[in-house]
């Protein structure tokens, strides 16, 4: 039976905004605790093994706005977000990592975050990893990956391999896995609990009446449709959530700190083939973390191109080998932070991104300490992804990318957003610590947007720690 | 509470958000990427050319209202000038200094280019030929 009345209208106890890594185990544990949920979620249900990761295909069905999205800065950064059910987790790497405790205790101390003991967030991560089966590859890398441990190990840099919330039905290979997404595990677990997930429903604002969230309204496709609820937890994403909160006219502190890992990146071209089009390299190299990390990126032939295309002149050739090539990338912690602004009138908000002179000095070191571990790794040639980059095909060519580099005629990008509804007791903050958004009863905000900083590593993990702690704290506290 | 008066829908005056195809300078955008694709891939062939322009206009309709706002002022301003000096020199001009802004544009349009033409013919040579099947 259709939730939506003939009028247009549905009521629900509590209303979940987005169905991504914080919507749906808010949703599970709702629903589980015998609330009425309804999840309404922006883009569409696309089952696992419809459209190849990573694929322009999954862009267009997917992705939000193709995968053709950025941050307006100099340079832009362009981004990614998912636009599907179970949202990012369907689209990412998959890759693992718990918030470290320094990143804990930063956020205690630094933006006083009340009731954070991480004790409780390691319970709530080791609940996660048991849902989503976050293992190691149980056989062989792929010699992508291998790649980025070997150069790590020849210079003696710290390194290891990332877990993924992956499952191995079919054997051991690397690429056999099957993702545990938030469509394979939270997502089927609140609909058995009786939450209503509903594609293809955008919330354009809240309409709230002193302090109070009492409705949203609701475009499914052409239609309007009006969502009458008590609670409402946002779960729209890092750029999505504070555009809703601003054009529902919540603003104290709402996007202004959007946090993210710039990153920049390397093709490098070996003797033997090295690609994967489907998949991600597992290692990451974590010597100079938390300010630089290394990993590996999805390098379909299309993405190799993309990375050579900078100076295509120089590295075009390259692509007739692009079995032998793959893509690599040096993430940075940034100091420089965004804006997220909602404009009147317009569907999708502004977003600016501002790189400080630190950041690009550490994005230029991590460009060529990156070409050097790819160097050691065997790579016979790399291609540095800016403009009028020269190929390095020894160390001694690696001046030559520190004289040439500049920022600006990088192609940066970066996938991890967060903190733009960030979370505290601090005049800064957002949303109280369990991420009550300022000026509301009854608006909470469960996904990237809460984390009060970037975490320096994959943040899914401390999304749904955080999204699950919350989660409990409602449960625990509002009046039925 | 806060409440917005920029924001009309924020005041309880429910009015559609416009996220809808805004007027894009479609013909500007799509001879300025024919023009580009000749110019970095001289070989790729007519037919696999017209679909790569009709990719990256289908994205560039696509993307979000502020973005598609800013390419297409910059294509509105690319297409005028082609009309002056001509868009053969005027896509070698952009393809060789990067102005801010326009280069910025260029590189979006690249970007789109080359990642469907080697997604879909993987096999394509460096200056867009057909290369050899199965490569």
């Amino acid at each position: 039976m259709s939730p939506v009345a003939d009028d247009g209208r549905i009521s629900t106890e509590v209303l979940v905004v987005g169905s991504g890594a914080g919507g749906a185990p808010t949703a599970a544990l709702l629903a589980e605790a015998g609330f009425d949920v309804t999840v309404l979620e922006e883009g569409a249900m696309v089952r696992q093994g419809e459209v190849v990761p990573f694929s322009l295909d999954q862009m267009d069905r997917q992705y939000r706005a193709g995968g053709v999205t950025a941050a307006l800065g100099r340079p832009a950064i362009a981004y990614t977000e998912g636009c599907c059910a179970g949202g990012g987790t369907e689209i990412n790497s998959g890759l693992y990592r718990r918030p470290p405790e320094e990143v804990l205790e930063r956020w205690r101390r630094v933006h006083r975050v009340a009731d954070l003991a991480s004790a409780d967030v390691e319970t709530i991560c080791d609940e996660v990893e048991r849902e989503l089966s976050v293992q190691t590859v149980p056989g062989a890398q792929t010699p992508a990956s291998e790649a980025l441990r070997r150069g790590a190990a020849a210079l003696g840099w710290r390194h290891d391999e990332i877990p993924r919330w992956m499952t191995y039905p079919d054997g051991t290979a690397a690429t056999a896995g099957r993702r545990q997404s938030m469509t394979e595990t939270y997502l089927p677990r609140a609909e058995r609990a009786g939450a209503r997930l509903l594609t293809g429903h955008r919330v354009d604002r809240l309409v709230l009446e002193r302090g109070r969230a009492v409705r949203a309204e609701v475009t499914a496709g052409d239609r309007p449709v009006t969502v009458e609820f008590d609670h409402v937890v946002v779960c729209g994403g890092a750029i999505q959530s504070p555009a809703l909160l601003q054009r529902s006219g919540l603003r104290r502190n709402v996007g202004r700190t959007l946090a993210v890992h710039p990153t920049v990146k390397v093709a490098a071209r070996f003797t033997d083939a090295v690609n994967v089009p489907d998949d991600v390299p597992v290692h990451q190299v974590k010597e100079f973390a938390p300010d630089l990390s290394f990993g590996g990126s999805a390098s379909n032939p299309g993405l190799v191109a993309l990375a050579l295309s900078d100076s295509w002149s120089r590295f075009g050739p390259a692509i007739t080998e692009w079995r032998h090539v793959s893509v690599y990338y040096a993430a940075i912690t940034s100091e420089g932070r965004g804006w997220v602004q909602a404009v009147p009138g317009l569907r999708d908000p502004v977003v600016t991104y501002r790189l400080t002179r630190k950041d690009r000095a550490v994005l230029a070191r991590g460009l060529a300490r990156l070409a050097l571990l790819l160097l050691e790794a065997g790579a016979v040639e790399v291609y540095p992804s800016y403009r009028d980059a020269p190929v390095v095909r020894a160390r001694r060519d690696l001046a030559a990318v520190q004289g040439t580099y500049a920022t600006t005629r990088a192609s940066v990008m970066t996938v991890h957003l967060c903190s733009t509804v960030p979370i505290g007791e601090t005049p800064a903050a957002a949303a109280d610590s369990h991420g009550l958004v300022h000026g509301t009863a009854n608006v909470r905000v469960h996904d990237a947007s809460l984390l009060p900083d970037a975490p320096g590593v994959n943040p899914q993990a401390s999304v749904m720690a955080m999204a699950i702690r919350n989660t409990r704290h409602l449960i625990a506290t509002v009046a039925r | 509470m806060a409440r917005s008066t920029a924001f009309p829908e924020a005041a309880g005056r429910r009015r559609p958000l416009a996220g809808g195809p805004a007027r894009l300078p479609a013909a500007s955008i799509a001879g300025f990427c024919d023009e580009l694709l000749v110019h970095d891939l001289p070989d790729l062939p007519a037919e696999r050319r017209a679909a790569v322009v009709a990719f990256a206009g289908r994205r560039i309709a696509g993307l979000p209202t502020p973005m598609r706002l800013g390419v297409g002022a910059v294509a509105a301003l690319v297409g005028a000038l082609a009309r002056v000096i001509g868009r053969t020199r005027t896509v070698g001009l952009l393809a060789a200094r990067p102005l801010p802004v326009f280069g910025e544009y260029v590189r979006l349009v690249r970007s789109l280019g080359y990642a469907y033409v080697w997604e879909t013919w993987p096999a394509t040579t460096p200056t867009g030929g057909p290369g050899e099947p199965g490569g």
